[in-house]
């Protein structure tokens, strides 16, 4: 088990570390000139300019340079911009000098959104997803179970943003029937805070439940009919223990290592929800940074993302070689 | 899986469990797994009106030029004498302008609905056939070499998969523009160009790691077969092996996986393109014309619900088809 998790680690660890590379070699090497590249090219001035060359080392070899932002990193370094020195604090991901701030203290700000976004999504995907999975599995071929299916499959065939911004504007703006999507922090306002995220969080969850739903159906059918449920049948336990306790346990691992690869995901930005409902979460970080060339944010932001996912990749596959012995022989 | 040429199916008979009884027992001795996958799909009536929806959007997008000639307008005329002092259009659908006209600009609705057919297709098939081909490559010799070289591919698909996607396509806009001297140097067609090129590269750079996982485990089990130690024996360049006797086997999944990539390639181009990210001015596209229309979508639903109409027909069709296609080549999937 130990050797296992020491493989699996570090074969995480490279591809963050290749991450780290790629993502500061496409905005550092790749623009001939990264300095105005981050200056952007509106309101550059002169000075402006040479104090990036200046803080970022540009003028020194690239190596350097990453070593410099992956030392910050670790231990933070400093930025000076007009005059002021301003300390970025580990883990430091570089530098707005759109914003003067440092990029962790703006992803900071904005992560709580995305993280309640995701999680009230991934409580509905969750209960709603598995449940009406699993319901369709144990009457498979029923009239009902093939109209959910055909019918979850149509509806995850439409693209999302296009259910989502439909729902937006005709469901929240001409015919209120729905709360407007808005962010208040729950410290502030808790019902407020709910209200707000209300349709968001529904627009996502139905959605996406339709891939739940279907994912536990396949994976429920395919354990409900195993030798050891029948087994659990003929000791005469009844169809509710059979289904929920011994089924679903097993029929569920699939469906997790799913969930947690999709939350993953979704913790780099939630980008259409956040857009379409005006959210300002993480993906509306990157978009905001892209519309006035940002790019020390996006860099951080996609590294952030991508941290995410490999950690959720591996903590996923840890917990299922917890569940399932069979996987760390291969 | 076992499906291949009639001259590489060795074995396949061995496995009765995993084959249909009745359907060999229907279809004549000699028919290629392929001709009776295609047999299939042409009996699957959803498959068939898919398909048909598929080629309505097609033949709309090949015959771009010649519809708006007929309705006699183009793309890129400004009737701005059509617009009152706010910018909404003072007419709706007449003879002249099939659709209406574009709040603002006044162009037609028709010709840009049309033209904007052809980069969702274009763009969607084009990422296809590259992202398909580096797949099969890439999973074919990590299947086939192992070793080291199958470390490495592995290792590529691994991170490759765990980049978040959307991410990286948005952060790769400014940099190829920068790369070009930043957006601002640019003449709005360089742009657009830009970006179309960028697309395609984003998609198909994304897209060929899941297939080549797929490739690499079916080879893994193929190339242990009599058929491939045969030809190996007798002296057959490995480069024959690989694409003249393996490559018929794994016809299946290729073209799963290619029909499930396309409608997943128009979400994304027109998704990229909604967020900015895609195709900009002047080239019209579907996606580009929802991010506008959604600020006049109470005086003028018809320019919004154009293009979501467009997109959702036509993503709703290649999915179905993308789904009964898999069916038909992999009945064991069958719900």
């Amino acid at each position: 088990m130990l050797y296992f998790v020491a493989r699996r680690l570090v074969s995480a660890l490279s591809v963050v570390l290749a991450t780290l590379i790629a993502t500061f070699a496409l905005f550092f090497i790749a623009p001939t000139d990264p300095a105005a590249a981050i200056c952007g090219e509106r309101n550059c001035t002169q000075q402006r300019y040479e104090e990036i060359t200046k803080n970022l080392h540009l003028d020194r070899p690239k190596v350097e340079q990453f070593a410099d932002y992956t030392i910050g990193i670790f231990v933070g370094r400093d930025f000076t911009t007009s005059g002021v020195t301003q300390h970025c604090a580990a883990p430091c991901l570089g530098f707005s000098f759109k914003n003067d701030r440092p990029v962790t203290e703006l992803i900071g700000s904005r992560f709580p959104v995305t993280l309640s976004l995701v999680l009230g999504y991934a409580v509905l995907v969750l209960t709603i997803g598995v449940f009406v999975g699993s319901m369709a599995a144990k009457r498979r071929g029923s009239l009902g179970d093939r109209a959910l299916m055909t019918s979850t499959l149509v509806v995850s065939s439409v693209p999302y943003y296009i259910v989502a911004l439909m729902v937006a504007l005709y469901l929240t703006i001409v015919y209120p029937i729905l709360p407007r999507g808005e962010w208040t922090p729950p410290s502030e306002n808790f019902g407020k805070f709910i209200a707000g995220l209300l349709t968001p969080w529904l627009v996502l969850g139905v959605y996406n439940c339709t891939s739940y739903a279907r994912y536990s159906r396949g994976s429920m059918v395919e354990t409900l009919s195993e030798d050891y449920i029948r087994t659990a049948r003929a000791k005469g336990l009844s169809d509710r223990v059979v289904t929920y306790k011994h089924a679903l346990r097993s029929g569920l691992i699939p469906v997790v290592t799913i969930f947690g690869l999709d939350i993953a995901g979704s913790l780099g930005g939630a980008i259409f929800t956040e857009r379409i409902f005006d959210l300002p979460g993480l993906g509306q970080l990157v978009l905001d940074s892209l519309n006035n060339y940002d790019l020390p944010v996006i860099m951080g932001t996609v590294l952030v993302a991508s941290v995410i996912i490999v950690a959720m990749n591996f903590l996923v596959d840890i917990g299922y070689s917890l569940i399932d012995p069979r996987v760390r022989l291969s | 899986m076992s499906i291949g040429s009639p001259d590489s199916t060795v074995g396949v008979e061995e496995h009765p469990a995993s084959a249909e009884p009745v359907r060999t027992a229907a279809t004549p001795h000699g028919k290629s797994p392929s001709r009776i996958a295609f047999d299939r799909l042409r009996k699957d009536k959803v498959a068939v009106i898919c398909a048909s929806i598929v080629l309505f959007f097609v033949l709309v997008a090949i015959l771009a030029p010649l519809l708006a000639k007929l309705e006699g307008q183009d793309i890129s005329t400004f009737n701005t004498q059509q617009i009152d002092e706010f910018g909404y259009p003072t007419i709706g659908i007449t003879p002249d302008h099939w659709f209406g006209i574009e709040p603002k600009t006044g162009r037609d609705n028709f010709a840009r609905w049309v033209y904007g057919a052809r980069p969702s297709l274009i763009i969607a098939f084009l990422a296809t056939v590259v992202g398909t081909a580096i797949g099969v490559v890439m999973g074919l010799l990590a299947g086939f070499l192992g070793g080291w070289v199958d470390r490495v591919i592995s290792w590529l698909i691994d991170f490759v998969l765990s980049l978040p996607f959307l991410l990286f396509a948005i952060a790769l806009v400014p940099i190829v523009e920068s790369l070009r001297g930043g957006s601002f140097n640019l003449t709005p067609e360089d742009q657009a160009n830009i970006r179309f090129y960028v697309l395609i590269f984003v998609l198909a750079f994304f897209g060929w790691a899941g297939l080549a996982r797929i490739i690499r485990g079916e080879v893994l089990s193929l190339r242990e077969r009599e058929f491939v130690l045969a030809a190996k024996a007798i002296g057959v360049p490995t480069y024959q092996v690989l694409f003249k006797e393996l490559l018929p086997n794994l016809v299946a999944p290729i073209v799963i996986s290619a029909s499930l990539a396309v409608p997943a390639y128009v979400t994304a181009e027109a998704g990229l393109s909604f967020l900015g990210v895609g195709l900009v001015e002047p080239k019209p596209s579907w996606g580009q014309t929802i991010a506008v229309a959604t600020n006049w979508y109470k005086a003028d639903p018809l320019y919004l619900w154009l293009p979501v109409i467009g997109i959702t027909a036509l993503v709703l069709a290649l999915a179905l088809l993308g789904d009964a296609i898999r069916d038909a080549f992999d009945p064991k999937t069958r719900r």
